[in-house]
């Protein structure tokens, strides 16, 4: 758990970045911070490892205060990883890897099957990239490395600066897919910064949006899109918010919700798998493939049919008396 | 005599001496290793944390910096000069205790500049992440910061190795030996070929032990810093 208990920082005596900051980051959460640059995410977020000094308040990590803890010792317990990976160029990967982890003194038996264990984890063939150096490896490959190195003494919390930030869209998607992958089996306390909206929506429990160094909202990213706190919000979500939201539902939470309607056979029908999202089904009916959608679900049994309206009526509820 | 100065020594007149005095040369450029050789060491053993500690303290680092780059404008024939006095009053005014001091002195500059800027210049993401991890700022350096500055750092020992070779053709002249003494008996006695070997015979030195720290640096290079 990570606690932050009236946190302010203070440049130079005068230029406040972070004013009195109050929320708490449960176990096993993922909590992504959100904002324009120079919101104070990542001053934020290096105040957790004590990279940036706390001017006032503090920072509870599991109980026990990060201001009167030992720095090095905390660190070690804590994974950190960064957008530009920060691999050690003059290390081969298993000693980047497992650098944490040697300075704890494990054993070589223990840490080889811990370095065998997170490559697979990231997937990464172990014995591939063992002896290989951090150059040789393309940006999406170290940063998994990253990642590994992150998880390698099995640290409780993980703060992450844009930990994806630096990778074309296609890894970055796949990274974060995998990513939500480990963490649905891990269930790590991640404090996570990011620019992306879209990245946030679809990664985090919750997200806090900050500008300049003050609280906006701090909610669960369904609730932030159909009920943003105020205009700051609204604006930075986007315009199409309520369409974002989609992707946080899937047809089964429709079916759940309302009656679907019964299927009526039609060429202009098309099946859906009900583990898929609201934004896929929609997208669908928008493409003009089809103008109903039978939902299915895994062992192919029809549930019933959702069209555009009664999307629509989802919406309305969920956005009228929501979260 | 000044017909004599003026002719240029055969070839053959130079492999001939050469060939008939190799002991006598080897001799020299024994006492040239030994003397360049020990004042390197001690300038790396002075430079290196000199340079690791301007690159922490900014504010020294300009001082020390430019103490350095003075040293560096001092003729080298009056740097020798000035040690006569000064280490007279221990009785040490010539020899090779002065010629050693003169060739660290003079070869501080770069050795601490590329310290300096190799560890200043090391990415300061990897700063960031050694410290994020949980790195004491001792195993930073050493396990961070010195490996990814190596090349650099070895560039400033070769640069001042090489410089203090020439240089230190002059510490004769203070009673140090080395091979000035063959490019100076040659004046003395206005034997061309007796300067152009010792000449010769410094510049090989040189390119040799130019050749030996890049060995050096291959070794000591982590194989990821190379690319």
């Amino acid at each position: 758990m990570i606690h932050f208990n009236d946190v302010t920082k203070v440049y130079n005596g005068n230029v406040k970045a972070i004013e009195n900051m109050n929320f708490t980051v449960e176990d096993g959460e993922l909590v992504i911070m959100l904002g324009p640059s120079g919101c104070g995410k990542t001053t934020l977020l290096r105040m957790v490892n004590q990279l940036e000094s706390i001017t006032d308040g503090d920072i509870m990590l599991n109980g026990k205060s990060v201001r009167h803890s030992n720095k090095i010792e905390m660190r070690r317990n804590i994974g950190y990883v960064i957008q530009s990976n920060g691999l050690f160029p003059n290390m081969n990967i298993e000693d980047n890897a497992m650098i944490v982890p040697n300075l704890l003194g494990w054993d070589r038996k223990k840490m080889r099957d811990r370095f065998n264990m997170l490559m697979e984890l990231v997937g990464l063939k172990p014995d591939e990239y063992r002896k290989r150096y951090p150059h040789e490896l393309s940006g999406g490959q170290q940063q998994r490395v990253g990642v590994a190195r992150a998880l390698a003494a099995d640290p409780p919390v993980m703060l992450m600066d844009e930990p994806f930030g630096a990778l074309d869209p296609i890894i970055r998607t796949h990274l974060q897919e995998e990513f939500l992958q480990i963490q649905k089996e891990l269930k790590k306390t991640i404090l996570f910064v990011s620019h992306d909206i879209d990245e946030a929506v679809k990664m985090a429990d919750k997200i806090a949006l900050l500008k300049g160094g003050k609280m906006m909202q701090y909610a669960e990213p369904a609730k932030m899109l159909n009920k943003p706190a105020n205009s700051f919000v609204a604006e930075f979500v986007g315009q199409d918010r309520v369409l974002k939201s989609m992707s946080l539902y899937t047809v089964r939470d429709l079916a759940n919700a309302l009656t679907l309607k019964p299927v009526m056979e039609s060429p202009d029908s098309q099946n859906i798998n009900e583990n898929l999202s609201l934004r896929v089904a929609i997208s669908k009916i928008l493409n003009q493939e089809a103008d109903q959608l039978i939902v299915e679900n895994d062992n192919g049994t029809r549930k019933g049919s959702i069209t555009l309206d009664l999307i629509e009526q989802f919406l309305h509820r969920e956005i009228k008396e929501s979260v | 005599m000044h017909d004599k100065f003026r002719r240029c020594p055969p070839i053959t007149d130079l492999i001939e001496y050469f060939t008939s005095n190799f002991t006598f040369i080897l001799g020299y450029t024994w006492d040239h290793i030994k003397l360049v050789g020990l004042a390197i060491i001690i300038a790396i053993v002075i430079g290196v944390p000199l340079g690791i500690y301007c690159s922490v303290n900014k504010y020294a680092a300009s001082t020390i910096l430019q103490i350095a780059s003075i040293m560096m404008t001092i003729p080298s024939l009056a740097l020798f000069g000035i040690m006569i006095p000064i280490l007279s009053l221990i009785n040490e005014g010539i020899g090779t205790l002065p010629a050693v001091i003169a060739l660290v002195l003079y070869s501080q500059l770069p050795i601490i500049r590329n310290t300096y800027t190799a560890i200043s210049n090391v990415d300061p993401d990897l700063r960031d992440a050694a410290n994020g991890i949980g790195l004491t700022t001792f195993q930073r350096l050493y396990k961070v910061e010195l490996p990814n500055a190596m090349p650099l750092i070895m560039a400033g020992i070769r640069t001042a190795t090489v410089l203090n070779i020439g240089v230190g053709a002059i510490a004769t002249l203070i009673g140090a030996g080395g091979l000035g003494g063959i490019i100076y008996q040659g004046i003395l006695r206005t034997n061309n070929t007796m300067i152009l070997a010792g000449a010769i015979a410094v510049a090989v030195l040189a390119l040799i032990a130019d050749l030996f720290l890049r060995l050096i640096e291959n070794i000591f290079t982590p194989k990821g810093v190379k690319k």
